[in-house]
């Protein structure tokens, strides 16, 4: 998370100017003056970008192609990284960190438009088997099941609060960066997530009782499978 | 609207928000939701009741099925990894990448183009005319410009990288990036002689 920090701007009656002195500013400093040191930005974000990629592309084939794609754009394009941080921007906003995912969430737009497809099926598989535990069966098939739940239900949320959850949820981003990310306001982004919890509050709920039976189904689509 | 002009939905999105913060920051969501670990002295302890303070007041305040669903996507939605094996190609692509990058910002004011002289043209020579007779390309009077510098570094650039690569996988470092090197390397196929 970034710090805010005071700095003075150059008017003599001006009020104080807040910039948020980004953590990664001493690496992303580094990969300017040698891209070789890109490395270190690389592996602190890999996961979390390919973590994004896979939630909104559902295949791992597409998840690396946009993640390589991000992390070579933002290689190529560093020189023209610029922290922008204004008050009203909140804390993080403008960071590195919110212009990769910026970059990501270009790169899974162009993914999607060659990954026609978005079968349930695969998104199940591969649940499963990075879940899986073969040393503990009985109580994996239980995390997996709560798993798949909660999987399903944030996969059957509409494009933008899907988005936002994940990002909050998975990659633990703040509020204001996901308004950086996303192009929205602070105010829009925490309403989004709102409601986007409330629709998984009723769509889990709804699906609590019969859930042994629901989730032994080899696949059910859900309102977004079926859009598609 | 509310007296503060704030619609009812914002005002209870701000306090979703407030305990989201609160539940994300904790150290793990089963002791936040139990309160686990609030007695403990050391400094987890402190930020665990910090977290508590504030999700009590926050969660006060929340919508039950907005709460429980919270709990349950931060303890059950998966995060992925991406395969070593991907994660280390790329990180070998990227290093290649670099290093292109430093040798074009090496090269950078040394490239110039060096015209060759033109030839003696014949009277009424047009150069959209077909060839006579003879080789195509030979019929062409006018040789293209030679971009020297950026010619030097386009075939440099793979050169130098298969050579980063290949010095890299040869030292003992215990780096990623070596580790990359090396296991980039191990990935080629021999080659049948």
């Amino acid at each position: 998370m970034a710090r805010p920090v005071f700095r003075k701007s150059g008017a003599v009656h001006a009020a104080p100017r807040i910039a948020h002195l980004d953590h990664d500013r001493p690496l992303v400093d580094a990969a300017r003056r040698d891209p070789a040191r890109f490395e270190a930005l690389y592996r602190r974000y890999v996961a979390p970008v390919y973590s994004f990629a896979y939630y909104e592309l559902g295949n791992h084939h597409a998840a690396e192609d946009a993640t390589a794609r991000t992390f070579l754009a933002a290689l190529a394009s560093l020189e023209r990284f610029e922290e922008r941080a204004r008050p009203d921007d909140g804390e993080g906003a403008s960071t590195f960190k919110v212009w990769l995912f910026q970059i990501a969430r270009n790169a899974i737009a162009n993914e999607r438009r060659t990954v026609r497809r978005h079968p349930a099926s695969i998104l199940d598989e591969a649940t499963a088997a990075i879940i899986a535990d073969p040393l503990n069966v009985e109580e994996d098939a239980v995390r997996r099941d709560e798993a798949s739940a909660a999987w399903r239900a944030v996969g059957r949320l509409a494009g933008d609060r899907r988005r936002a959850l994940v990002l909050r949820f998975v990659d633990e981003l703040s509020t204001a960066e996901i308004a950086g990310v996303m192009g929205k306001s602070e105010g829009a982004v925490r309403v989004l997530l709102h409601r986007a919890l409330r629709n998984v509050a009723r769509d889990l709920g709804a699906r609590e009782p019969a859930n042994a039976e629901t989730d032994a189904l080899p696949d059910t689509p859900g309102p977004r499978d079926r859009r598609r | 609207m509310t007296l503060l002009g704030r619609d009812v939905v914002e005002v209870d999105a701000l306090v979703t928000d407030r305990y989201l913060d609160s539940l994300l920051a904790a150290p793990d969501v089963a002791s936040f939701t139990t309160g686990r670990g609030a007695g403990l002295g050391n400094a987890a302890g402190t930020a665990m009741r910090d977290s508590l303070a504030a999700a009590a007041a926050a969660g006060a305040r929340l919508d039950r099925g907005v709460r429980l669903a919270s709990e349950r996507l931060t303890r059950d939605l998966p995060r992925f990894h991406p395969s070593f094996r991907f994660e280390e190609r790329l990180a070998v692509r990227l290093a290649e990448a670099a290093a292109a990058m430093r040798l074009a910002a090496g090269a950078e004011g040394s490239v110039r183009l060096v015209p060759f002289p033109a030839p003696e043209l014949p009277p009424g020579f047009d150069p959209l005319a077909p060839a006579t007779g003879g080789d195509a390309d030979d019929a062409v009077p006018f040789p293209r410009p030679l971009i020297i510098g950026g010619a030097m570094a386009a075939s440099a650039i793979s050169l130098a990288g298969a050579a980063w690569v290949a010095w890299r996988r040869s030292r003992t470092s215990g780096s990623a990036m070596a580790r990359a090197a090396r296991a980039a390397h191990a990935l080629r196929r021999p080659v049948q002689g």
